[in-house]
């Protein structure tokens, strides 16, 4: 019995021992030092332009008070001005903050027109049954920054040919106090074709908001005319927004392509033959490109058996706009069933420059057997006056 | 045996103009008509109400008429392959020996008639018969064709169309010159009938049978065949025996006239259709030179049947 009521001591002593330097620790973090109310802002003093409103974001601080009705007041608003106090978006008048808890309050103050400076105090002010609290509120009338772009062009000179679509990246920053709505304007030769899309959107765009402090990756795709010349052509992009503009200019170095078009004469894409007799069929080359077309040959891939020859079949050059009759012999395998039937013409250069042309060849078969046909019945017919002459007439 | 002398036709219109007139009168060539009407009739008017329920598109519509054929019914060109030789044989299994028979052959010889005239006349009548009720059938199933699905059939369609008409005529000439020369060769018609009717059950129903299995026997079932399917020599030995049927000629030369897009007869390699542009139809010229061998084919076996009655009929004895 004694040993027992002996642990019991032990173990209350034990657990005094360890709980005792643990709860004032406790106690330092749950009640502060201080007790009341408390109004606090980030920013006590704000600049704005005349006419412009700006809005203070203010906190109703409650520590270690009983959770009561708090009114709120402004003072000290010029004539002209206007302020106002917003709690979760609609005009207020009273808060009711939670013990050691705070209510987010929002001052909305609205500058007359027409004021370029000075400087202005508005107090806002907390009072309850047994607290108050004020903040004083620095309204400074002055200039903004002025609205600022930076654009900067990624690569400002690209290599392409006549069909490459050229795209520009280009990175726009929005370097002043505010939200911007920025837009865009290219200048290009004459032909080409613009539009501006995000770096990674696809979507044509003609303006894009930026917000204060940050920059948006942009890019301009520029399509030049097929026929263009090979040359440098410039082009100008310019960013603009409010009374801030940027600029830039980017080169687009365009080199010449050849650009090979095979096609019956006259556009005609049909033709007829007979089963194992040749037959002409009229092609034209040409040169639709912006250089000459080199080691052109000229091939073709008819069915099994057939053979196609080509007047000439290897063209060393054709300057651009150039025309090239081309006379194709096509004679279709003798053993060819009559019908129609497809046959790929096709002209290859230099650099993967190729044309083909499907050609439709109603192919019909030789009347000769036809004409052994006739002989047959002839045969027959010989046989029948072969019998006559032969039995004679009774 | 005296030289012949005077013309071929000597007396043979008159032949040819009283068996005309005889036979477009007979009882039997009336229910040879009526039997091949309503059948015609019968598969035209299931494939007219096939044609009605299609709504693709289709240059040859006319051409559908003789070749759709409705699940109960054949197609009529099926019909025309079977009937034209029952009528064909109907004409003239009784011409020469039906005439013994009446006692009136001694007499048509003892006028100014020729043996080969009365034969010559005597086919060509049955020819006529043959040509009055195929193109009357014919004229019938395109003006039901026009009644029923109200559209005017092409140029090309008609010409197609005649084509048919000929190759049914050469048809049924050979079937009409194969019963004459069972006519002249039996004396009593009931044999002659029945041989005529067996060639023509054997060509068409017997003999597709017959040339699969010669062509087995000639290229036994191998190990290798059983795999591959059968080789080019065997098709081709099988078709070719297969085109001694008349039957056969006769579907040959239809199909390469009434479905344009038809292009081969025989075995095809796929090399030969490389780069081929499927299902289109083909100039009525070059379905006709397709179809040629198997026209020739048909009219030579005319020329040789009659050939055959004539020799035959001119070895006989008349004043028996």
């Amino acid at each position: 019995m004694t040993r027992t009521f002996f642990r019991a001591a032990w173990l209350a002593l034990a657990l005094i021992a360890f709980t005792v330097p643990v709860s004032p620790a406790h106690a330092a973090d749950a009640t502060p030092h201080m007790k009341g109310l408390w109004l606090t802002t980030d920013y006590p003093s704000v600049t704005a332009r005349g006419g412009d409103s700006t809005t203070v974001k203010i906190k109703l601080q409650n520590y270690g008070l009983a959770p009561e009705k708090v009114a709120l007041s402004v003072e000290g608003v010029p004539a002209g001005w206007k302020a106002m106090i917003l709690g979760g978006g609609a005009p207020v008048s009273a808060a009711m903050p939670a013990t050691d808890d705070n209510v987010q309050l929002s001052l909305r103050i609205d500058t007359p027109v027409g004021l370029t400076s000075g400087t202005q105090t508005i107090t806002l002010r907390a009072k309850s049954a047994s607290a108050s609290a004020a903040i004083p509120i620095d309204v400074t009338i002055g200039q903004a920054l002025p609205a600022k772009l930076v654009l900067k062009a990624k690569n400002p000179s690209l290599i392409g040919n006549a069909k490459t679509s050229f795209e520009f990246q280009f990175n726009v920053a929005n370097q002043s106090d505010r939200d911007l709505i920025v837009k865009f304007a290219a200048q290009a030769p004459r032909g080409f074709q613009t539009s501006f899309m995000e770096a990674y959107g696809s979507q044509e765009i003609s303006s894009i908001p930026i917000e204060a402090g940050k920059d948006k990756d942009l890019k301009v795709k520029v399509q030049p005319p097929s026929q263009i010349a090979a040359n440098s052509y410039p082009v100008a992009i310019q960013v603009s927004a409010e009374d801030a503009t940027a600029d830039t200019s980017m080169v687009m170095q365009i080199t010449g392509q050849s650009q090979l078009k095979i096609t019956g004469q006259d556009g005609r894409l049909s033709t007829a033959a007979v089963a194992g007799t040749a037959s002409p069929v009229a092609l034209t080359l040409s040169n639709d490109g912006s250089a000459p077309a080199q080691d052109i040959s000229i091939t073709a891939s008819p069915p099994t058996d057939w053979k196609v020859t080509f007047t000439p079949d290897k063209v060393a050059a054709l300057g651009p706009g150039e025309k090239l009759d081309v006379q194709a012999q096509l004679t279709p395998s003798a053993k060819a069933v009559a019908g129609d039937y497809m046959t790929t013409f096709r002209a290859s250069g230099t650099g993967g420059d190729s044309s083909s042309a499907d050609i439709r060849v109603t192919v019909s078969t030789s009347t000769l057997w036809g004409i052994v046909g006739v002989g047959i019945v002839a045969i027959a017919l010989l046989i029948a006056v072969g019998a006559v002459a032969r039995f004679g007439r009774r | 045996m005296a030289r012949r002398s005077g013309s071929v036709f000597t007396g043979c219109g008159t032949v040819f103009l009283k068996e005309l007139a005889d036979h477009l009168g007979s009882g039997r060539m009336r229910i040879l008509e009526w039997l091949v009407l309503l059948t015609g009739i019968g598969a035209v008017y299931t494939a007219i109400q096939d044609l009605k329920t299609t709504t693709s598109q289709d240059p040859f519509l006319f051409l559908r008429l003789f070749t759709n054929a409705h699940d109960p019914l054949p197609s009529f060109m099926a019909v025309l392959g079977f009937l034209i030789p029952l009528v064909a044989i109907g004409l003239g299994f009784d011409a020469v020996n039906g005439e013994f028979n009446r006692r009136t052959m001694s007499r048509i010889l003892a006028q100014p008639v020729y043996r080969d005239a009365l034969l010559m006349g005597k086919f060509f009548a049955g020819l006529a018969t043959l040509a009055v009720a195929l193109v009357s059938l014919w004229l019938l199933i395109i003006g039901l064709g026009l009644i029923m699905l109200g559209v005017p059939p092409s140029g090309e369609e008609v010409m197609r169309g005649g084509a048919f008409l000929v190759v049914s005529l050469a048809y049924g000439g050979l079937w009409l010159a194969l019963a004459m020369l069972c006519s002249v060769i039996f004396r009593a018609p009931a044999t002659s009938a029945l041989s005529a009717l067996g060639l023509w059950l054997l060509m068409s129903v017997l003999w597709p049978l017959l040339s699969r299995f010669l062509t087995e026997a000639i290229f036994p079932t191998t190990q290798l065949t059983l795999l591959t399917g059968p080789s080019y020599n065997q098709i081709v030995f099988q078709q070719m025996l297969a085109r001694l049927s008349p039957n056969t000629l006769f579907a040959e030369s239809l199909l390469g006239i009434l479905d344009p897009s038809t292009r081969a007869l025989g075995p095809v390699f796929m090399t030969q259709l490389e780069g081929a542009v499927m299902g289109n139809p083909l100039p009525l010229g070059q379905s006709l030179l397709l179809i040629w061998p198997q026209v020739t084919g048909l009219i030579a076996g005319v020329i040789v049947m009659f050939v055959a009655a004539y020799i035959v009929f001119q070895r006989q004895e008349v004043r028996a």
